[in-house]
């Protein structure tokens, strides 16, 4: 068992413990935590979890965690390994079954203020175009060789077809497309699994939320971003649905005897399912990792298309478009150089409920945001704010990584016994925001009270220099698909 | 005998499954992944042949219950017999009974390995231990 005596305070963001703590780590574990968040990360076994994570062959510094992290299955949420390539594993079981679960954050040119009167009407026809996936979905259903294109090509893909602007691309993560994808990697099931759900939301925490900039923290970044305080702007949350969910599958069921019987690679939780990285097997899981990475970001894209026809459609077609601020990944696994004793090192960063968050300058980041620094979304609990942060050079301590959201700390089951949907739609209601959602009991279990705060969230990975805020967002309407 | 109990997880949906015998244990499982689905039935009546071969017993489990989920998802129906035709401790063909959904309430992402657990009791009756994502 592990108590707060076994940690050691570096300073009031950062917790360690150290190598000697455990029999095979091979590195120190380090949490970004305040001593006021720290209890909370004992009521989970969010600590054993991530200290297993430091057992990882070829992990190098430490295996981190953030002030969002929760209990999760091998890594726990909230989780960052940053493995070398050279010597060390891929491990799909620590990116997860969300591949590329990730953020999407359109903004308009319009105030609070000009588009109240239509917020009722912009929520429903948006929840209209975009489904959730779990019932009748699109009704489209794309060929299996339009899938594989979307699974090489990304957002770009859509983009040619129609279902975008050039500008898109440049806006996004990689610019929506990991250039080492191979479809051939991605199985016939987890294809099948994605022909009708490319443009859908999924369930659970996934969302799309209307917002408007409640406060700027930075002048200069929300002004290189384009913001400005009242400003509406829409937010996605969604990843990669079924396929990529097929793919992690996939990918646990065939590694799981490698790792036992062919690598022989000691884990203490079989989840892990890792390789060594530059083995052909880890070559092809890192190849339908990238693929199903590319299929969310043509699923935002797709989206995003949706929510703009709702737009047209209600504030008219002449109206001013909905431009991408930026769209960016929490669970991935990518390929980065890092100084690793003085050397610059290629490395495996596995994030599984962590956000990149690149520093001004960063040649990966685009352009127009590169002397300020990547922005980073970050949403909140359903009916609480959301943040806007930009990257920092700080940030290299934790290989450029920040939290992904608020976490969890209450169960789905103990959140529905706790209130109910009504209730939660009351509450929000009290608060002038808008609720579409079909199921009730959807709505009980994300209510507010069984994430943690947002807002210390942020602090800590504001104070500890990860990345800093820009600015506030707060919700009008949330919308979750039919 | 009840069939499966739900456990305390502060994100996702961890179960525990009770069967008399092991094919009993795989049917309670599927039940219970389906439940946490939230179906909302159409009714047409349907039928699936399932082939799995896997590394050990908790592989089996796992890998049953991954390729029902993808008959599940892709197919919009759930299963609620299931008439096994050969079981080993790494393999299983079996048929499964069911029907038509309309649409699920809720989505499960994956059945994970993550501290798996299944075990004979004494008594001769199977208990497992499963974490779905969702």
């Amino acid at each position: 068992m592990i108590n707060k005596q076994d940690f050691k305070k570096i300073n009031d963001w950062l917790w360690e413990i150290p190598k000697s703590f455990k029999q095979g780590m091979r590195v120190p574990v380090r949490i970004y935590v305040s001593e006021k968040m720290l209890d909370d990360i004992f009521r989970d076994k969010s600590i054993e979890q991530i200290i297993n994570v430091s057992t990882l062959p070829g992990i190098q510094k430490y295996a981190l965690a953030m002030p969002d992290m929760h209990e999760g299955y091998a890594s726990p949420i909230g989780g960052i390994a940053a493995i070398r390539i050279s010597d060390g594993v891929i491990s799909p079981g620590m990116q997860g079954y969300d591949i590329n679960c990730g953020m999407r954050l359109l903004k308009s040119d319009y105030s609070e203020k000009e588009i109240r009167p239509y917020l009722e009407s912009l929520a429903t026809e948006i929840q209209k175009e975009v489904p959730s996936g779990l019932g009748k979905g699109r009704q489209t259903k794309l060929s299996i060789s339009e899938i594989d294109k979307v699974l090489e090509s990304g957002a770009k893909y859509l983009v040619k077809q129609g279902y975008g602007q050039e500008e898109d691309i440049e806006s996004c993560e990689a610019n929506g497309r990991l250039e080492y994808a191979d479809a051939g990697a991605v199985s016939s099931h987890a294809k099948d699994r994605g022909r009708d759900q490319v443009g859908t939301l999924g369930s659970g925490n996934h969302f799309l939320e209307i917002q408007k900039v409640a406060e700027v923290f930075d002048e200069r970044a929300s002004k290189s971003f384009g913001l400005f305080k009242d400003q509406i702007v829409i937010m996605i949350h969604c990843g990669s649905r079924g396929l990529g969910h097929q793919v992690c599958t996939d990918y646990l069921r065939e590694f799981i005897p490698l790792m036992e019987n062919k690598y022989k690679i000691p884990v203490p939780d079989r989840e892990f399912a890792c390789v060594p990285f530059n083995s052909p097997e880890g070559q092809r899981a890192l190849a339908a990792s990238a693929a199903a990475a590319n299929y969310a970001w043509a699923n935002r894209q797709m989206i995003a298309h949706f929510v703009r026809k709702a737009w047209g459609s209600v504030l008219g077609e002449k109206t001013s478009p909905l431009v991408i601020l930026y769209d960016v990944a929490h669970n991935i696994i990518k390929k980065e150089k890092y100084l690793i004793n003085g050397e610059e090192t290629e490395m495996a960063i596995h994030r599984k409920g962590a956000t990149r968050a690149f520093p001004p300058g960063h040649p990966e980041i685009p352009e127009k945001y590169r002397e300020v620094g990547q922005p980073v979304l970050i949403p909140g609990s359903m009916g609480t704010a959301s943040y806007i942060l930009v990257g920092q050079k700080e940030g290299e301590q934790a290989f450029y990584s920040t939290c992904h959201g608020a976490g969890r700390t209450m169960s789905r089951h103990q959140a529905v016994r706790t209130i109910t949907g009504q209730e939660v739609v009351k509450n929000l209601e009290q608060k002038g925001i808008l609720v579409k959602c079909r199921s009730l009991r959807g709505i009980a279990e994300e209510a507010p009270l069984a994430y943690k705060n947002i807002d210390d969230v942020v602090d800590v990975v504001h104070n500890a220099g990860l990345s800093k805020k820009v600015a506030k967002l707060v919700p009008l309407a949330v919308i979750k698909g039919e | 005998m009840q069939k499966f109990e739900i456990l305390k997880h502060p994100a996702d949906l961890k179960i525990k499954v009770f069967g008399k015998t092991k094919e009993d244990l795989f049917l309670n499982a599927l039940l219970a992944m389906e439940e946490g689905l939230r179906p909302e039935l159409e009714g047409k009546k349907v039928k699936r042949e399932i082939k799995i071969r896997s590394f050990d017993l908790s592989a089996l489990l796992v890998d049953f219950l991954s390729e029902a989920l993808y008959l599940i998802q892709i197919n919009k129906e759930i299963y609620n017999n299931i008439k096994f035709k050969k079981t080993s401790s790494t393999g299983l063909e079996a048929e499964l009974f069911g029907q038509k959904v309309e649409r699920f309430g809720e989505d499960i992402k994956a059945v994970t390995h993550h501290d798996l657990d299944i075990h004979q009791k004494e008594d001769g009756s199977f208990e497992a231990t499963i974490l779905f994502d969702i």
